[in-house]
């Protein structure tokens, strides 16, 4: 890579406190966080209040359902952020929310509560797109400069690098997402969504002890996981497969539970860092940052920092409190592109299911 | 006969012998010899295996040295892995050349057969100065040519139907010389005896 | 590890290194020691081969690294085969050894297409954006083409007639750059070609689709590394077009949208 002179920030420190308020709704979790951006550059995150909707093993949440929830949970959630951040409405600069992309009901009754607010304590809206979110706060919270994104969750799948004030996708899903993926085969096989799906994967996966053979599915820097989902899903109606783990009378020839989270988390997690290599190698950098739910899974944080440690690079990754669906990283994307001038009028704090992450304008990065 | 020495196989396959025969005036007899010796039990038999330990190709179909070349070393490759199809490493050269997997066919078609005239024979193994030549001489009765003329003896007609090249787009396109044809054809032997253990 | 393959990289030279491979100079076949029939063309170390190496990943299970690995080197050298019998000018396979990850192929000597229109070095580009346009392009001494005795619109021309090819054998290469096609020396014993290269992306495709977006990573490769390359590029879809006869409509309107929406897809959170 060429030595570029590194251009200077458009964003200016403030000249005094900001504070914002971020609210996330886009999925099963309803978040509120308040981050402060001090003069001297110094970020604070305030409070980040969370609730899950949790549905029973077996079952995913609806649309419907999951808006309801926001609702009941809006002000409870909103208070509780506020009391720890020992502040009121009336010291906010703005109100972020997440305009997408996510399911439309849920969406909607976030923003509802975040318009009712704006006109409430006469405070500026800011839309915010959920993955620029992640990836922001992915960044302050790791402190990596420019890295190579791998945004991974229930509802996305993304290899993202930053170009000329976007966040350009390199590589991503053709089909399902890879927490989708996880999710729904947690689903076939009964795992507690508590405290979700994915984790309790994971901590199976761990007693797994056989690979089994699954289709590889990476194109170029893309990947297709439905293929694997159903093979996967194949296994559970195999003659060897043993629900409940191995009889006594079983040979070695069994297929279990564990077994199949093993190698649905190796093969799938496999295809996801080798695309993240193509595209460290494509733009010359060594740095990885992994953000979004599935994030905060141990395995593929591990693998990942193998492959960035073979190139001379490292990976950064947050823990569950950012990496997962949080109020605080749309405070915080909110807030930045508040600074720079960016407010969403009333008439145009609408939703949208569908918004790509290279479709937003990055005006603070150089 | 020429020898030609790889430094970074393991020595007992490390040299790899070949020699072209013309005008062969005893192939019955070879052919016979070697089905003997498959079937002797013993010493007797040690000695006539070791005496026909050589894998003898019709030299018709090879079209280039790299053609038979590619064969020999995808076998020492299969042998060093400890991974022969056929008995032993001249057999394989031969189930090497074949572009299917049927061993009866291979043989029969590459190898020794009653009419054949002219033979490439070849022998891997580790160096063994010029009493390999003699061994060869032993058993073939006919005149020994440079490997440079091998392309001589091609028989294309019968090179193409083995390969299966009449249908190629590759052989089709309009404007080919013979020797373009014949250059292009010799490629995609190459590349499909190449690549034979992992074609689909 | 000491199999006849890693013996053989160990005597190879490095020549470039990617995200899943490194690829290396080597020389398989040995002249013959009785020093007899020199072949023509042979250098005392006899021809040169291309080794491309997948690298076992770490990171990876070692039993899925085993079987991708092989299967990759599988799938190569199967799209290469296929290429050479439908007439595309492709490097031959020389040497298989899946279990070993190494695949041998013909060594072409020649110049990359993005060598030849000035595009630098390979490794140095693939900064993405703010890559000052190429301030050094006044001062360049002499033009390389000059040597293969063709134009740039030869060159277009030929690209797109060897794409047209691969297409019609319903094979997509998947990373159609100007790094991976090589022209030929004119003085090479097959002549000036333009040879297709890494077939490691490739697969098997009917679909006017997937051609189109092959022909339109071709576009972006070029508009990221080829400064006004508009109609250099035009000049590959002709010669494309003519190649393809009646199955050129179905790509070419595949193509308009693929360039509308991008490569990508809309998709939903």
């Amino acid at each position: 890579m060429p030595a570029r002179v590194r251009k200077r920030s458009p964003l200016k420190l403030p000249e005094r406190p900001y504070i914002a308020l971020g609210l996330e709704g886009s999925a099963n979790k309803l978040g509120a966080g308040i981050i402060r951006h001090d003069p001297d550059g110094a970020t604070t995150v305030m409070s980040n209040v969370r609730h899950t909707y949790i549905t029973p093993p077996g079952e995913g949440f609806l649309p419907r359902d999951t808006a309801q929830h926001h609702r009941d949970w809006a002000l409870t959630v909103i208070n509780d952020a506020l009391n720890k951040a020992e502040i009121s409405l009336h010291d906010l600069d703005c109100i972020c929310y997440t305009k997408g992309p996510g399911m439309g009901a849920p969406l909607v009754s976030v923003a509802l509560v975040a318009r009712t607010l704006s006109l409430l304590y006469n405070k500026p809206l800011v839309g915010v797109n959920h993955c620029v979110g992640h990836i922001e706060m992915g960044r302050q919270i790791t402190g990596a400069q420019n890295p190579v994104v791998l945004y991974v969750s229930g509802g996305n799948t993304q290899v993202i690098a930053y170009s000329q004030q976007c966040y350009r996708i390199f590589g991503e899903t053709l089909d399902i997402a890879v927490g989708n993926c996880l999710d729904r085969f947690a689903r076939v096989i009964n795992l507690s969504n508590d405290p979700s799906p994915g984790y309790n994967i994971e901590q199976e996966a761990k007693k797994g002890k056989r690979l089994l053979p699954l289709p590889y599915a990476t194109k170029g820097m893309d990947v297709s996981l439905s293929g694997i989902l159903t093979s996967t899903e194949a296994y559970t109606t195999d003659k060897r497969f043993r629900s409940n783990g191995p009889s006594d009378d079983d040979g070695e020839d069994v297929i279990t539970p564990q077994d199949l989270c093993f190698s649905l988390q190796e093969t799938v997690f496999a295809m996801l860092v080798e695309i993240t290599e193509r595209a460290m190698a494509h733009i010359g950098s060594k740095e990885v940052l992994i953000v979004g739910g599935v994030g905060c899974n141990e395995r593929l944080q591990e693998m990942m920092g193998v492959m960035a440690k073979e190139r001379g690079g490292q990976v950064f990754a947050t823990d569950e409190r950012f990496c997962i669906d949080n109020g605080i990283m749309i405070a915080q994307a909110g807030l930045l592109s508040f600074r720079m001038g960016f407010q969403t009028p009333l008439s145009k704090s609408t939703c949208t299911q569908r918004f790509r992450t290279d479709e937003v304008h990055v005006a603070w990065r150089a | 006969m020429e020898t030609f020495h790889y430094a970074h196989l393991p020595d007992n396959l490390a040299h790899v012998h070949l020699a072209l025969f013309h005008d062969v005036s005893n192939a019955a007899q070879i052919r016979q010899r070697i089905v003997r010796a498959s079937q002797l039990e013993g010493p007797d038999g040690d000695k006539e295996r070791e005496a026909v330990n050589f894998a003898f190709v019709d030299a018709r179909l090879i079209t280039s040295l790299l053609h038979l070349q590619t064969a020999v070393y995808q076998a020492i490759l299969a042998a060093v892995r400890g991974a022969l199809r056929t008995k032993t490493v001249h057999s394989e050269i031969i189930w090497a050349l074949s572009p299917n997997n049927n061993i009866t066919e291979a043989i029969r078609r590459f190898g020794v057969s009653d009419t054949t005239q002219s033979l490439l024979v070849a022998r891997v193994g580790p160096s063994g100065g010029t009493s390999i030549e003699g061994h060869m001489k032993a058993v073939v009765t006919g005149n020994v040519l440079p490997l440079a003329d091998l392309p001589k003896l091609t028989d294309w007609a019968i090179v193409k139907k083995y390969y299966k090249l009449n249908a190629d787009p590759a052989l089709k396109a309009p404007g080919l010389s013979q020797d373009q044809q014949q250059l292009i054809a010799n490629d995609i032997i190459v590349s499909t005896v190449a690549m034979k253990s992992v074609a689909s | 590890m000491d199999s006849p393959t890693s013996r053989l990289l160990a005597t190879a030279t490095l020549i470039s290194q990617g995200a899943e491979a490194k690829v290396y100079k080597a020389y398989l076949h040995p002249i013959n020691e009785n020093g007899s029939s020199v072949q023509p063309h042979s250098t005392e170390r006899g021809e040169p081969i291309l080794l491309k190496h997948r690298f076992h990943k770490q990171y990876r299970h070692p039993a899925l690294d085993t079987t991708l690995t092989k299967a990759r080197v599988a799938g190569e050298a199967r799209a290469i085969i296929k290429c050479i019998r439908y007439g595309v000018n492709v490097p031959g396979v020389r040497m298989v050894d899946a279990p070993a990850g190494v695949l041998g192929l013909e060594w072409i000597d020649g110049k990359s297409v993005r060598f030849l229109l000035g595009g630098g070095a390979e490794g140095v580009e693939e900064v993405v954006g703010e890559s000052e346009e190429n301030e050094d392009e006044e001062f360049i001494e002499e033009d390389p083409l000059r040597e293969y005795g063709i134009s740039q619109d030869d060159i277009m021309r030929m690209i797109g007639s060897e794409i047209a090819k691969i297409h019609k054998a319903d094979i997509v290469h998947g990373d159609l750059t100007t790094s991976n096609m090589i022209a030929r020396h004119p003085t090479s014993p097959k002549g000036l070609q333009l040879v297709l290269i890494d077939f490691g992306l490739a697969y098997t495709s009917t679909l006017a689709e997937d051609k189109a977006v092959d022909l339109y990573v071709l576009e972006r490769a070029f508009a990221s590394t080829h400064p006004a390359s508009e109609p250099l590029f035009a000049s590959v879809l002709n010669a494309y077009a003519e190649n393809m006869g009646k199955d050129w409509l179905a790509v070419s309107k595949k193509l308009t949208d693929v360039r509308l929406r991008g490569r990508k897809r809309s998709m939903v959170g």
